[in-house]
């Protein structure tokens, strides 16, 4: 239970923006002829964070709108390279931010399982496998030959979540999305995290549901302004950020 | 060395998606149509028809064949054009995965080229029977087919590279190029002989990598041509070094690109 998954060593990420950010050639070429600088403002999304993620926890990520939560997902999910420290990730990662990001309307269901798990890195063989899985834990066998245009955001919702955790991550990413689907859906997606959790599946939760985070994580993370202001048992950091905000 | 390696090794490791992205856009683009996938090879029979009509009084006499000289011309071409005209949106269109989920991400650039390979491949269809209809034989370096196929693709694949790479920065880029191809379909000689080039822009057309790449491909096809070796080594001069300049820029600024997006 303590091998280390996530290490970030003084994550930084800066943002550049630019005032009077030149958004077309012309205006680029126009600001380069009169001379002027880009002036620019450095925003620090990540300052200097650390944080150690073991195997098997359920993680919390806590903090007021634009403290950096996303911006720590996506350095870690390595969409992001960090401008500074370093970020270690061991394992498969799979993200589930925003269902059906990676899906076509187009497409049947059955084939929109084979591009959204190929987005998520699986192969031919793996998703084959998997298939009869994500079919049946969605609950959408009628349909599943259907192009997805005719779903209902809840089914699709349902299909995203069945694909992401049926492939099986050491790293799941969870940002906000358990409020998706009907009451019996929404215990069934419960019931698969606390599958996971007995697994020894490290799971990442972003929510601003304390209630939630105080229940299923055994470590929270309290984020402001791109810092690491608190990190331990979820319900001191919990107190300590209703504290700062009240 | 051992980065761009990686890169590459990445690519491999995600054929999974890139093969579904290439059969996604060829069951997509043709799937709310009646005829479908037909189309791949109606259209450039059809743009032949019309520009045969328009110009074959003009260059009729002096091209031999010049339906098939006609139709090679188009359908290398829309290879060409159309790879990169999708191509240069393909990041940028693709942004709300690329924001979320850690994919290599010129896959995406490399996706819509390799579709452009299968509509190609299709479309050859049409151009044979054409050639074997007006009693066209077909040449004895038919060998060359594979080769020329190869070259465009890498041609087209560094230019899709720096483009949609660009058009990240800068949206204008999509615009500037429509405009671009154009010029560069103009001066390329896919309706028209070379030999009404006058030989003041000859430079223009030994310039040009379409000439190369066409005058081989009609060759591999049906028509004499001289000095093939040679053209052939231009080509795979022009290949390389748009592959190697599209992989160079897409590199030096792969990083940030997320931010852009």
């Amino acid at each position: 239970m303590d091998s280390v998954m996530i290490e970030a060593t003084d994550v930084s990420v800066r943002y550049r923006l630019l005032k009077e950010k030149p958004r077309t050639l012309q205006e680029y070429l126009i600001q380069r002829l009169k001379g002027k600088r880009h002036d620019h403002e450095d925003f620090w999304a990540l300052r200097d964070l650390s944080m150690t993620v073991r195997k098997g926890e359920t993680f919390g990520i806590i903090g007021r709108n634009g403290a950096g939560k996303s911006t720590l997902l996506k350095a870690i999910a390595g969409v992001l390279r960090p401008t500074g420290g370093s970020m270690r990730v061991e394992g498969t990662i799979a993200p589930l931010i925003e269902l059906g990001a990676g899906f076509d309307p187009e497409l049947t269901g059955a084939e929109n399982i084979y591009l959204n798990a190929s987005i998520l890195g699986l192969s031919r063989g793996q998703i084959k496998g998997k298939f009869q899985g994500i079919v049946d834990f969605s609950e959408l066998r009628e349909f599943i030959y259907s192009p997805l245009k005719s779903y209902s955001s809840g089914m699709v919702a349902r299909l995203g979540f069945s694909i992401a955790t049926e492939v099986d991550p050491d790293i799941l990413i969870i940002d906000e999305i358990l409020s998706v689907g009907d009451k019996q859906f929404v215990r069934k997606c419960n019931e698969r995290m606390d599958l996971f959790r007995k697994k020894g599946t490290t799971m990442l939760l972003v929510s601003h549901n304390l209630d939630e985070i105080a229940d299923v994580c055994n470590k929270a993370l309290w984020m402001d302004h791109g810092k690491a202001m608190m990190c331990g048992e979820p319900g001191p950091v919990i107190e300590r950020y209703l504290r700062s905000v009240s | 060395m051992g980065r761009q390696a990686g890169e590459i090794a990445e690519i491999l490791r995600y054929k999974e998606l890139l093969r579904n992205l290439v059969t996604r856009d060829i069951k997509v683009r043709y799937k709310r149509s009646v005829l479908g996938f037909l189309w791949v090879m109606l259209n450039p029979l059809l743009m032949m028809l019309v520009m045969s009509m328009v110009f074959s009084g003009l260059f009729k006499v002096s091209t031999p064949n010049y339906t098939s000289y006609l139709l090679s011309g188009i359908i290398l071409w829309n290879f060409f054009s159309q790879s990169t005209t999708t191509a240069v949106v393909s990041l940028v269109s693709n942004s709300s995965l690329i924001k979320k989920i850690y994919i290599p991400t010129a896959i995406f650039p490399l996706s819509v080229v390799l579709s452009a390979v299968v509509n190609f491949l299709f479309s050859l269809v049409p151009l044979l029977l054409i050639i074997y209809v007006t009693g066209g034989a077909l040449s004895g370096r038919v060998y060359l087919l594979p080769v020329i196929l190869l070259l465009v693709a890498l041609f087209s694949f560094g230019v899709a590279l720096m483009l949609s790479t660009l058009t990240v920065f800068f949206h204008d880029t999509i615009y500037i190029y429509e405009v671009l191809l154009m010029v560069w379909m103009y001066a390329t000689p896919i309706f028209y002989p070379e030999s009404i080039i006058p030989g003041k822009f000859l430079f223009v057309l030994h310039l040009n990598p379409f000439y190369y790449y066409l005058t081989i491909f009609r060759g591999a096809l049906y028509l004499d041509v001289s000095a093939v070796s040679v053209k052939l080594l231009y080509g795979l001069c022009f290949s390389l070094a748009s592959v190697a300049a599209g992989w160079l820029f897409y590199r030096a600024n792969k990083d940030k690109i997320v931010y852009h997006l």
